[in-house]
């Protein structure tokens, strides 16, 4: 699903008044930087007798180019279909038959490759991650039959999904000119048009070891992770790091409206406003409103859409980590008879109330705890740890930033949240995308 | 964008269920360290009872300052009457609707502010909640915990309120097939079962259930013969169950007749269900027929079998119809377990154009397996697979605290874990060649795809004689 793995990766962490709690905020990591310019960060587990190792490349949809949409994602997938030492299938059935499980995904703004191993097989792994990343293979039949895999997973997502397909419209409404206007997994046209040499040039742009971040968690022991690590990777050439990203979106001046009509029994309502990126000072405040306004069945907006004026059926949302300014969404579901109008004013009475008057003091005390308990659950788990640091590493610039994330909350004020709606949540930088059931010809009966 | 199918993945889909099968799916499809490894063990819990019959398990466990409480209940989905299909899930839903000591605001306000998680699931077999609390905040949580189970209300108005949430929630999964299809498949594939009724009710059933339904099924169910009492986490054993025995242990003695299910049987020949989803650019179809149960004694033998036909990445099933044609994003198969036989099934989907040649491809890697079986070499590198994963199975408060509560439940003990890489190691090609013929029907298997039925239903009539045609947008399934 786009996004819904981004957002899940997007819970931080927290903390707290009680200098006891900080004690617990940290988890021991080592970190290194190989030969080619690779940073590694380690951290040692043994709690169980397995291995969550992660590769963050600094590349995703950001990078691209009208034509070409949705080629970081296609490429993600060509990472498994064959290199030099590891022909087509061989890296999966490698991994498979030595125990370990693998996956992968691509955001906006990064290319994320997971391997899940017993301790046991480590070399293997190192084997196979170096060979696919050295010398990557194009075979044609490949590429032509992981087209059909990526077509039918557009299917799926979005042609298939009503919230998946009114969330594309949504970002290419309040994007025009940032690449954020695209979706990861492109548009359908680019899908069935991109060529080898596409994938090759992209290759050259976005793989170069200097460009990622290699993430371990579990039962491995840094010394002689490290001297593996050295061998396999870094010994890898460093390249130039794909070219900045300069095109900035323009500041939205005028609220945005749009329509998808869609066979469906419910309509769906998305508002979205464009926010800072997450390295940005406001993402704390930011990130504790939204807790207050959609954590819980407590949160404001659920209280109000869901549990009184019963509007909606569900409601949610958020922002995820981002590189770039990016979206605040709300999504709702109307109930059945509900127009999506009126799910509408009721969400902006609510926000108006959070840029009108103060939170109260016990709303920020407990959007602190749940920030805290989300934080110890991101750290319940080898691959939790792992995938946390290593999205901390990229979005905010230093993992340690996910062990100082507690005082940046607890600086947050009621007057900041205050601020923050409304410098943000205003008419003029809002898009409202909606869809509405429209009824098919020539359903069976 | 996820490489792997995600809806392989137990979740919950904008505050809507998933049919229940999925979670036992996962018990299956997920549990699997290599033939060099030591074995591992479940670490070491106590069992207890508290004297009104609670069957009480706890396990110290203090990698982070959180502690699981896992309820389960002795009853099931099975146990809503027929016509009020979805009362069992509605009843666990509404625990956490109204105490007279504290109003739903009040309980949601309350389990907030100390970063609680609570949820509810329901299977054919259990009711469950679980819930989450930060080790400061034990006390407070189980307070709010033991509240709720004991004595909950169900406001009318809540009660309402949730009915009405739940049937436009299944209008809303009628939209997208995926969240769909294991329903429309059990009921076709079960019929009159109870298996075949939806664990979530449907548009019918949820809107005959009325609160006296709910406040009786509450009194026969939520009882302390029925519950077992799963505890993990960052606490000391005995603090565990002070705790307990403080909280629920003046709850009055009393048990419900366990529910009977009869045993399911098999369907004969073939016969398909087209649902029509006049928009559908794609074919979501399941093919399959009726299973093992959770304790049935080929349960290793068969994870090892299906593994290797439509458990993994590299399985026949994904190899053929994903890695070698590009038919689709996923394709794989799985065995639900339950206390009786739950339901097989291979599950895909593919565009409207490739529709037959998936289907043909799924039966033609299914006789093949009936053909070839399988090599030494493929069961060595299943065997690998399900050591080498299982220990992130069992790695967290909340996966500890599920399975304890579902050894408990099914009548197992800790050699599904203690002895579990043995019991793998054991399975020889012999045993793959009699699980294949049978537990992997190859002749007699019913189909369930939800399509544009005015472009594929010319094709059923190449699987099946006996075929049914059914729209999506019409209640139930």
């Amino acid at each position: 699903m786009p996004f819904q793995k981004r957002r899940r990766l997007a819970a931080p962490a927290l903390i707290l008044l009680l200098a006891a709690f900080c004690a617990a905020q940290t988890i021991p990591v080592e970190t290194h930087t190989l030969k080619n310019g690779m940073k590694v960060i380690i951290h040692e587990d043994h709690s169980i007798p397995n291995v969550a190792f992660y590769i963050f490349y600094r590349i995703g949809s950001r990078n691209e180019r009208p034509g070409t949409t949705g080629i970081s994602h296609f490429f993600e997938h060509m990472m498994f279909n064959g290199a030099k030492k590891y022909g087509p299938g061989e890296f999966d059935r490698a991994m498979e038959d030595a125990g370990g499980n693998n996956n992968a995904y691509t955001g906006k703004d990064a290319t994320v490759y997971q391997d899940w191993f017993p301790a046991t097989t480590l070399k293997l792994i190192f084997d196979l991650e170096a060979d696919r990343i050295a010398s990557l293979d194009f075979d044609p039949k490949m590429v032509q039959s992981e087209r059909g895999v990526v077509a039918s997973e557009r299917r799926t997502s979005v042609e298939a999904n009503n919230y998946g397909a009114l969330s594309e419209q949504l970002w290419a409404a309040a994007f025009t000119a940032h690449p954020y206007h695209w979706p990861v997994i492109g548009w359908m046209s680019d899908i069935e048009s991109w060529s080898i040499e596409d994938l090759k040039a992209y290759f050259r742009m976005g793989y170069a070891p200097n460009n990622a971040v290699m993430v371990v968690s579990g039962a491995v022991e840094p010394k002689s992770f490290l001297a593996l690590a050295e061998q396999y990777i870094g010994v890898l050439p460093p390249r130039d790091p794909p070219p900045p990203v300069r095109t900035k979106e323009p500041e939205q001046s005028g609220e945005r409206r749009l329509r998808l009509e869609k066979f469906a029994q419910l309509p769906i309502l998305m508002c979205a406003w464009h926010v800072p990126e997450t390295a940005h000072p406001d993402y704390y405040p930011l990130r504790v409103l939204q807790t207050i306004l959609l954590s819980g069945q407590s949160s404001r907006i659920h209280q109000r859409l869901v549990e009184k004026d019963q509007l909606a059926i569900s409601v949610g949302g958020g922002m995820g980590f981002s590189l770039d300014p990016t979206l605040f969404t709300i999504t709702a579901q109307p109930r059945a008879g509900i127009a999506p109008e009126a799910v509408e004013k009721a969400l902006y009475e609510e926000l108006a109330r959070v840029r009108d008057e103060l939170v109260t003091d016990r709303e920020v005390e407990k959007a602190k705890n749940i920030l805290l308990a989300g934080f110890y659950r991101q750290m319940k788990s080898i691959d939790g740890k792992a995938n946390t640091l290593g999205s901390y590493e990229l979005y905010f610039g230093d993992h340690r930033k996910l062990f100082t994330a507690a005082e940046q909350y607890a600086k947050v004020t009621r007057e900041d949240l205050r601020r923050v709606a409304q410098r943000y949540f205003e008419e003029k930088n809002r898009t409202v995308a909606t869809l509405l059931p429209e009824k098919p010809k020539g359903a069976a009966q | 964008m996820n490489r792997r199918n995600p809806s392989r993945r137990f979740r919950r889909l904008h505050g809507f269920h998933l049919p229940v099968s999925f979670l036992l799916v996962l018990l299956l499809t997920c549990v699997s360290a290599p033939a060099q490894q030591e074995a591992l063990k479940l670490p070491s819990y106590k069992k207890t009872q508290l004297p009104n019959g609670i069957t009480a398990l706890l396990m110290e466990k203090h990698a982070v300052p959180l502690v699981s409480f896992q309820i389960t209940l002795r009853t099931g989905t099975t146990a809503d009457p027929p016509g009020k299909e979805g009362l069992a899930g509605i009843t666990n839903d509404l625990l956490r609707k109204g105490t007279p000591t504290r109003t739903a605001d009040q309980i949601s306000a309350d389990l907030d502010f100390i970063g609680a998680a609570l949820s509810t699931t329901e299977s054919p077999d259990s009711l469950r909640v679980y819930a989450e609390f930060m080790k400061k905040d034990v006390a407070t949580g189980l307070d709010l915990l033991a509240d709720i189970l004991r004595n909950p209300t169900f406001p009318q108005e809540e009660a309402d309120k949730l009915i009405k949430r739940r049937i436009d929630g299944m209008r809303s999964a009628k939209d997208q097939a995926q969240a769909v299809i294991g329903n429309y498949f059990d009921a076709f594939l079960y019929g009159g079962h109870p298996y075949g009724r939806p664990a979530e009710g449907d548009e019918r059933s949820l809107a005959a259930i009325t609160r006296d339904d709910i406040a009786k099924f509450y009194r026969q169910q939520y009882v302390p013969g029925n519950m077992i009492v799963a505890v993990v986490g960052d606490l000391g054993a005995a603090d565990m169950e002070k705790l307990l025995a403080d909280r629920l242990g003046s709850m009055l003695r009393a048990s419900a007749p366990a529910i009977q299910v009869p045993e399911p049987k098999p369907a004969t020949g073939r016969r398909l269900l087209l649902v029509d989803k006049p928009d559908s650019t794609q074919t979501f179809f399941r093919i399959g027929n009726v299973g093992v149960s959770r304790t049935h004694p080929d349960r290793v033998a068969i994870r090892v079998v299906n593994t290797l036909f439509g458990g993994r990445f590299t399985s026949m099933i994904n190899s053929a119809l994903r890695i070698r044609s590009g038919l689709t994003y996923g394709a794989n198969s799985s065995f639900a377990q339950y206390r009786q036989a739950g339901p097989f099934a291979i599950a895909s989907y593919t565009r409207n154009a490739s529709t037959e040649k998936a289907l043909d491809m799924a039966l033609a890697v299914l006789k093949e397996l009936h053909e070839k079986g399988v090599s030494e070499e493929q069961l060595a590198s299943a065997k690998n697979y399900i050591k080498g994963q299982f220990p992130t199975r069992i790695e967290t408060n909340d996966q500890l605290a599920g399975l304890l509560a579902e050894l408990e439940l099914y009548g197992l003990d800790r050699g599904e874990v203690d002895e579990l890489y043995a019991r793998v190691d054991a399975v020889t090609a012999a045993d793959a060649r009699r699980v294949i013929k049978q537990h992997f029907p190859l002749q007699n298997l019913v189909f369930t795809l939800i399509a544009k039925a005015s472009e594929i239903a010319p094709l059923a009539k190449k699987y099946a004689t006996d075929i049914q045609t059914k729209s999506i947008t019409a209640p139930g399934f």
